[in-house]
């Protein structure tokens, strides 16, 4: 048995180092795992949503996995409670959701469940001040995120996704992450340009019209130019971890760094403001018909 | 011919699946050149991969001239038409490119044989 302490864990560069190094820690078979949280005061969505696919993955690979419940501090404890963490993994009472947005697993596609989760769970709360139109608008390209996961990610053993609200900042996170390949691999592989770096690879999936898609005969590559058009024109954030490859769209910029620490899945992390007043829909809205 | 997206997938037009089963409608309604009324009444969330399954993947069988004249668009709200018009431009884009015109005129070459 090792034991593994979790720290506390923001959404900062240093952050995910934290949990790409607790994954590196874990790759064996068999492996029996003991989480600490005495060293933790805060667990942001992305810990939440990677620390349950880790569980996931390790006991997938004939391991144990044990969650120091009593190490935690009583703040972070009844944070876990609400969002359902506590519940999946230790049982008990399945819990009331108050002010959190729930931690949930996906092992295949499930539209109706997805969508329930983003359209009510995630953005039809008492706190999220938009439209219909505009939650609807903001589904649909979250869905992307998801999409791409599913097709692409190859994960075994499903995907895991986590929301927070951050009501100082008037934002709305989330954090969907699967333990697949890898968009790097995926590209490589396509591409048969087995030299790819990580970044370069992060670049050449978030060109318009690129698309590892398996149906190669269906065109594909859109979605992510949507969510990334989304998240920029309504000063939103996003993130995409995948192997050492980091894609940063934000603040009017888009950043690819290769990264020191090796993560096999793909994580993504992305923010909204959950106010109403700066949503635009779209950046080109035009009345000119549909056309071929 | 009229198709109720709602009916079909619901107000979720979001999954590869779903615009399988738009575009398995349309394909024979083009065949026979009959005109396709497509109507998203209802539909509320929008996704590519809906549109690149239902409607992209036709620029791979007929012309933009043949789509234009046989296919039209009711009551898609702007986020549709958004995702739609991305959609759109992306395949013409997408079956342009030499190595999925070359691709695609295999396939075609295949089925003939196989008939």
């Amino acid at each position: 048995m090792i034991n593994l302490s979790v720290p506390t864990i923001n959404d900062q560069p240093g952050d995910f180092d934290v949990l790409f190094s607790l994954w590196q820690q874990t790759q064996e078979n068999e492996i029996k795992v003991r989480f600490d949280f005495s060293q933790c005061n805060f667990l942001r969505q992305n810990a939440v949503a990677f620390l349950g696919g880790l569980a996931n993955m390790i006991e997938s690979k004939d391991g144990k996995v044990e969650f120091m419940w009593d190490t935690m501090k009583k703040e972070v404890r009844k944070n876990l409670a609400k969002n359902g963490f506590v519940y999946r993994f230790s049982g008990g009472t399945p819990a009331r959701k108050g002010n959190s947005i729930p931690y949930r697993e996906d092992k295949v596609q499930d539209k109706d469940g997805l969508m329930n989760y983003l359209r009510k769970d995630w953005l039809g709360r008492d706190w999220v001040h938009i439209s219909e139109l505009v939650q609807e608008a903001i589904t649909g390209r979250v869905w992307e995120i998801y999409t791409n996961a599913f097709e692409h990610g190859k994960s075994t053993i499903g995907i895991y996704s986590c929301g927070q609200h951050y009501p100082r900042w008037r934002e709305l996170a989330l954090t969907v992450v699967d333990f697949g390949v890898g968009i790097p691999a995926n590209v490589r592989s396509h591409l048969q340009q087995s030299e790819y770096s990580a970044d370069e690879a992060m670049k050449w999936a978030s060109t318009p019209g690129n698309t590892t898609k398996p149906k190669e005969d269906i065109p594909g590559g859109v979605g992510l130019g949507l969510l990334k058009d989304f998240v920029e024109i309504n000063k939103g954030y996003l993130e995409i971890f995948s192997h050492e490859g980091y894609l940063n769209i934000g603040h009017g910029r888009e950043t690819f760094l290769k990264r020191d620490l090796f993560f096999k899945g793909t994580l993504v992390n992305i923010k909204f403001k959950c106010d109403n007043k700066l949503y635009l829909l779209t950046s080109e809205q035009t009345t000119e018909p549909i056309s071929f | 011919m009229n198709i109720v997206i709602l009916g079909i997938v619901g107000e979720n037009a979001v999954t590869l699946d779903d615009g399988e089963k738009i575009y398995q409608k349309i394909i024979p309604a083009l065949n026979a050149e009959e005109k396709v009324d497509i109507d998203f009444t209802g539909v509320k969330v929008f996704a590519s991969p809906f549109f690149n399954s239902a409607i992209g993947r036709l620029l791979k069988d007929f012309s933009g001239e043949i789509l234009n004249r046989y296919l039209s668009f009711n009551n898609l709200n702007p986020i549709g038409t958004e995702v739609l018009k991305r959609v759109i431009e992306n395949s013409k884009q997408f079956y342009s490119k030499p190595e999925v015109q070359k691709a695609v005129e295999q396939t075609i070459s295949q089925r003939s044989q196989d008939h």
